[in-house]
């Protein structure tokens, strides 16, 4: 399996009652986009940082490339987890500028720092986004926030990316950005799985959506065939 | 004057301590909630402990039939700096630990999202929440500061040797000479005042 695998994957956060998710199985493989819809509270948001192995299942198995991430030991689970990077939908940005943020992904893997910021740089231009490079993480709108956040999780060069909700805060021409960049990192390789209710990034974008509710995973298809009928 | 020094050296050493081994303890329990759910409430509960009751217990360690006799530890600055440190534990740890909790819960997650190692991630979630933690360490050392029961029973008071500035106002007070004790209490109250005032400023600076 060439990517992440939920297999019967149950989950209840700690102190909850209730299930969040109800056995869902699901892959997201490289080189495809997977967008997940579904209501608020439907649990997206539970299965992608599940996916990224930021939540271990109370049930069930979540693999990266054939490992059950949750079995394997210390520097093994660390060089599994590099490979996938989940982005926040409410973004989160560390101390410093747009600059600082995005490079911080390739140094926490030991990229020397010069490189670093090379690839961080090329990523912000390319997106129109060079503008931000000196600025503070005080000074940016909500919706340059969310682009820093997407860019610093791309910096990473994850083989899978998990993005949650990253449209919610953008406007149209980010927007446009951000399918542009989704397209290109694709054509690279690059499996992505989309937790979102813009069915214009879904219908743009997806190589396959699945309908979450309820903590299942309904039906899954192509675009056109899933999103006409909500 | 030398009072007023003594006093900083060695509730500052206690300090200094104390957040070394309470920041790590705070860090550790907060990533094992399984530890920390019984933890946390009891040392919550020792945050207000007598100072005299800690300061009993080094005492009867310390004293010379005690089981820590042989170290000769006792009536120096070495067993206040000891005893202030355990005083100030509890309070630092808790605070720390909500704190880095916080913390944890947005930094700590985005850091392994990021690839992030163990290392690395408590590196970033407590550099996240500097000016929390430093909070934390302050009220520890206004706490050990502003003590008395401790400095006293296992310091003893002795003059140029182990007299800081709350046993030597006790001191005075009880000889009827409240001139010199009211000028260490301003002192007292002066540098606490300054020590927060710096560490709003240092909050603002780093947000
Ligand atoms: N931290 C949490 N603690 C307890 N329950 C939660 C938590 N986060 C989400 N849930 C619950 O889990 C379910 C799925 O939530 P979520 O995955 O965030 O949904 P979505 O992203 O589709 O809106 C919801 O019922 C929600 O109330
Ligand atoms: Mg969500």
């Amino acid at each position: 399996m060439n990517g992440i695998e939920l297999r019967e994957v149950w989950f209840k956060y700690p102190g909850s009652k209730e299930w969040a998710l109800r056995g869902v199985s699901l892959e997201i493989r490289r080189g495809e986009v997977l967008v997940l819809v579904g209501p608020n509270g439907s649990g997206k948001t539970t299965i992608l940082k599940l996916a990224g192995g930021l939540y271990r299942p109370s049930r069930g198995e979540v693999t990266f490339w054939g490992s059950n991430i949750w079995e394997v030991n210390g520097s093994k689970r660390l060089e599994l987890r590099r490979a996938v990077v989940y982005v926040h939908e409410k973004p989160i940005l560390l101390r410093g500028t747009a600059l600082d943020n995005v490079t911080f992904a390739p140094l926490l893997r030991g990229v020397p720092r010069e490189e670093a910021i090379k690839i961080a740089e090329e990523l912000l231009s390319d997106t129109s986004s060079a503008y931000l490079s000196r600025k503070d993480r005080r000074e940016m709108s909500a919706g340059e926030a969310q682009v820093v956040s997407i860019l610093r999780a791309v910096a990473a060069g994850p083989k899978i990316l998990l993005l949650d909700e990253p449209t919610a805060h953008l406007d149209r021409e980010k927007r446009v950005i951000l399918t542009n960049l989704i397209g290109k990192l694709r054509s690279e390789g690059m499996g992505i799985a989309i937790a979102t209710h813009d069915h214009l990034l879904a219908l743009r974008t997806a190589d396959r959506v699945v309908i979450v509710e309820n903590g299942v995973v309904g039906s899954v298809g192509r675009p056109s065939e899933i999103l006409d009928c909500c | 004057m030398e009072i007023v020094v003594r006093s900083l050296v060695v509730s500052g050493t206690a300090t200094l301590l104390a957040s070394t081994w309470s920041i790590v303890l705070a860090y550790l329990l907060v990533r094992s909630p399984r530890t920390s759910r019984p933890l946390i409430p009891l040392l919550e509960g020792m945050v207000g402990v007598p100072t005299v009751l800690i300061g009993l217990l080094l005492y009867l360690l310390l004293s010379r039939q005690g089981p820590l006799g042989v170290l000769r530890l006792l009536y120096s600055p070495q067993a206040i700096v000891i005893g202030q440190a355990i005083l100030i534990t509890p309070l630092i740890t808790s605070v720390a630990y909500r704190v880095l909790t916080h913390s944890w819960d947005m930094y700590g997650e985005l850091a392994l999202s990021l690839g992030a190692a163990e290392g690395q991630a408590a590196k970033i979630v407590i550099s996240e929440s500097l000016s929390g933690v430093a909070a934390a360490v302050v009220m520890g050392f206004s706490r050990a500061l502003g003590e008395l029961g401790v400095a006293l029973m296992v310091g003893g008071n002795i003059r140029g040797y182990t007299r800081v500035m709350t046993t030597a106002i006790a001191l005075e007070v009880s000889k009827g000479e409240f001139e010199l004790a009211v000028s260490l209490g301003i002192i007292l109250l002066l540098i606490l005042a300054m020590i927060s005032l710096t560490l709003r400023f240092l909050g603002r600076l780093r947000e």
